[in-house]
C-alpha cells in the first residue's frame, strides 16, 4: 500500500468522494455521503472537481462507427412519432366543420380522460403519456411514460434498495401473477434511474417495482415499493 | 436559390447542442437528427466499452436515444452539456443491461475473468481518432498507476460497487476507495492540465 493510500484511508472526511463520483458506492453509503454533503462545502467542492472528470471518462472508450442501420431505425420512429404528434396538436376546430362544438367538447373529454385514469398528457407535442406512480414506504417519485405498446420508467429521488438488493421491474395482467419484466436496476447517487422496459405493455395492468436479492428473482419476494396503474 | 428546408437544416447544423434541444422539446425531429449526428458514436463507442457486445451495446444506444427524444423536456441546461447528458443516460443504461445479462448468467458478481474482459476495453474495428480530445482523455487514464486505472475502470465501465471490486481483487474497500479518489485526482490535473476539465 502507498503513502498516499494510507494516507486516504486516515482522512475519514472525503474518504467516500471519489467513489461517489464513480457511482460505485453501496447504495447505504451513497445516501450517508448525501447527508454529508449538505454540511460539507469542502466535499462538495472535491465532489464537484471528480464529477467534470468523471464526465471526461467516456472519450477513454475507444472509438467505434455507429452502425448504420441503428441511425436508420431511430431516425425512422423519431419521424413517425412527430408526424403523429404535430397531428395530434392540430387544433381540432382545423380538422372538423363543427369547429367549436367539437373543439370545446375534445377539451372536455381529454380533461376528463386525464382525471378519471390518473394520466397526465405529457404537453401537446409529445407523442407519449405519463402516468404517475404510487410510491409506498419509500420516498421518491415515479413515473411511466407509455409510447404505444412500450414503457419508459423514470424515478426520481427514490431511497436505494437495502444493501445486496438491486430493484426488479414486474408485470401484472388482470390476476395473474407477475411476471418479470427482465428489468434490474439501481439509482444513482442523487436516486434517479430511467430504464426502458423491452417487454410490451400491452394486456398488462400493473407495472411494479420491488426491491430484490441481487441479480434479481423470478418472483417477487418483497412488496413493491413502485405500483403504475395501467388500466 | 436553396429550397426553405435547406436553409433551416443549415441552420440546425451550425445551433449550439443546448438550442436544438429547446426544438426538440418542441417535438422538432430535425434538430435531434443533428443532435443524434453529434454525440450517437461516442455514444455507441461508450455502450461498446461497457458492454462487450456490439449487438447490446445497439440496442442500449437506440433505446437510449429513444428516450432522450421521448423525455427532451427534462434536459436541463443547467446542469451541464448535452453531451454529458446524453452520455450518462448511456452510461446508466449500458450498466443496467450488463446487469440484466449478469442476471440471466444467475451469477451475483462476475468471476474476475469476465470483469477484466469488460474493463479491458478491448477494442476491434477501433476507429483511427478523430478527436485529439479522446486520445488525450485515453492518454491520461493510461498513465495512472495500474492499480489506480484499474479501480476506476471497474467502477465506470463495469458498474462494479467499490465492495465488489474489493472482493473481486481481495483488498480492503477503504483501499479500493483510496485507490479511486487518488486515481480521480490524480486524473484531474492531468486533464486539467490539458485544458480538457476545468
Amino acid at each position: 500500500m502507498s503513502e498516499g493510500e494510507h494516507m486516504s484511508e486516515m482522512t475519514n472526511c472525503g474518504g467516500d468522494v471519489a467513489a461517489y463520483a464513480l457511482d460505485a458506492l453501496e447504495p447505504a453509503e451513497a445516501e450517508a455521503f448525501r447527508r454529508h454533503l449538505e454540511q460539507c462545502e469542502i466535499c462538495r467542492d472535491e465532489l464537484e472537481a471528480l464529477q467534470g472528470t468523471v464526465g471526461a471518462l467516456p472519450m477513454a472508450a475507444p472509438q467505434h462507427p455507429l452502425p448504420k442501420h441503428v441511425r436508420r431505425r431511430v431516425m425512422r420512429t423519431i419521424h413517425q412519432e412527430s408526424r403523429v404528434a404535430r397531428a395530434q396538436s392540430r387544433p381540432a376546430w382545423r380538422r372538423s366543420p363543427l369547429r367549436p362544438v367539437v373543439a370545446a367538447a375534445g377539451a372536455a373529454l381529454v380533461l376528463a380522460g386525464a382525471v378519471v385514469a390518473g394520466v397526465e398528457l405529457s404537453g401537446t407535442s409529445s407523442p407519449s403519456r405519463v402516468i404517475h406512480a404510487q410510491v409506498i414506504g419509500a420516498s421518491g417519485a415515479a413515473e411511466l411514460r407509455v409510447s404505444g405498446a412500450r414503457g419508459e420508467l423514470i424515478v426520481h429521488h427514490l431511497t436505494p434498495p437495502p444493501p445486496g438488493h438491486i430493484y426488479e421491474v414486474w408485470l401484472k395482467s388482470g390476476q395473474a401473477a407477475p411476471v418479470p419484466a427482465s428489468v434490474l436496476f439501481g439509482v444513482s447517487a442523487s436516486g434517479d434511474a430511467d430504464v426502458g422496459l423491452p417487454r410490451s405493455l400491452r394486456g398488462v395492468s400493473q407495472v411494479m417495482v420491488s426491491p430484490e436479492p441481487d441479480g434479481g428473482t423470478p418472483a417477487p419476494t418483497t412488496k413493491p415499493v413502485i405500483v403504475v396503474q395501467l388500466t | 436559390m436553396r429550397p426553405l428546408r435547406s436553409v433551416r437544416l443549415a441552420r440546425l447544423q451550425t445551433a449550439a447542442d443546448e438550442d436544438l434541444m429547446e426544438l426538440v422539446r418542441d417535438g422538432e425531429a430535425r434538430a435531434f437528427e443533428v443532435v443524434f449526428d453529434r454525440h450517437a458514436a461516442a455514444a455507441f463507442s461508450l455502450a461498446y466499452r461497457i458492454c462487450g457486445s456490439r449487438a447490446r451495446a445497439e440496442e442500449v444506444v437506440q433505446e437510449a436515444f429513444l428516450s432522450l427524444w421521448r423525455s427532451g423536456a427534462r434536459y436541463d441546461r443547467a446542469r451541464g452539456s448535452v453531451r454529458a447528458w446524453i452520455l450518462s443516460v448511456v452510461h446508466n443504461r449500458g450498466i443496467d443491461a450488463l446487469r440484466r445479462e449478469l442476471a440471466k448468467e444467475g451469477r451475483d458478481i462476475p468471476d474476475e475473468q469476465l470483469a477484466e474482459r469488460r474493463a479491458a476495453g478491448e477494442g476491434t474495428e477501433t476507429l483511427a481518432e478523430r478527436h485529439d480530445d479522446a486520445r488525450r482523455v485515453r492518454s491520461a487514464l493510461t498513465d495512472l498507476p495500474p492499480d489506480q486505472r484499474r479501480v476506476i475502470e471497474l467502477a465506470y465501465f463495469g458498474g462494479f460497487t467499490h465492495s465488489e471490486i474489493a472482493r473481486m481483487l481481495e483488498l480492503a474497500p477503504g483501499t479500493v476507495k483510496g485507490r479511486m479518489r487518488l486515481g480521480l485526482t490524480k486524473l484531474r490535473l492531468s486533464l486539467s492540465a490539458e485544458g480538457l476539465v476545468p
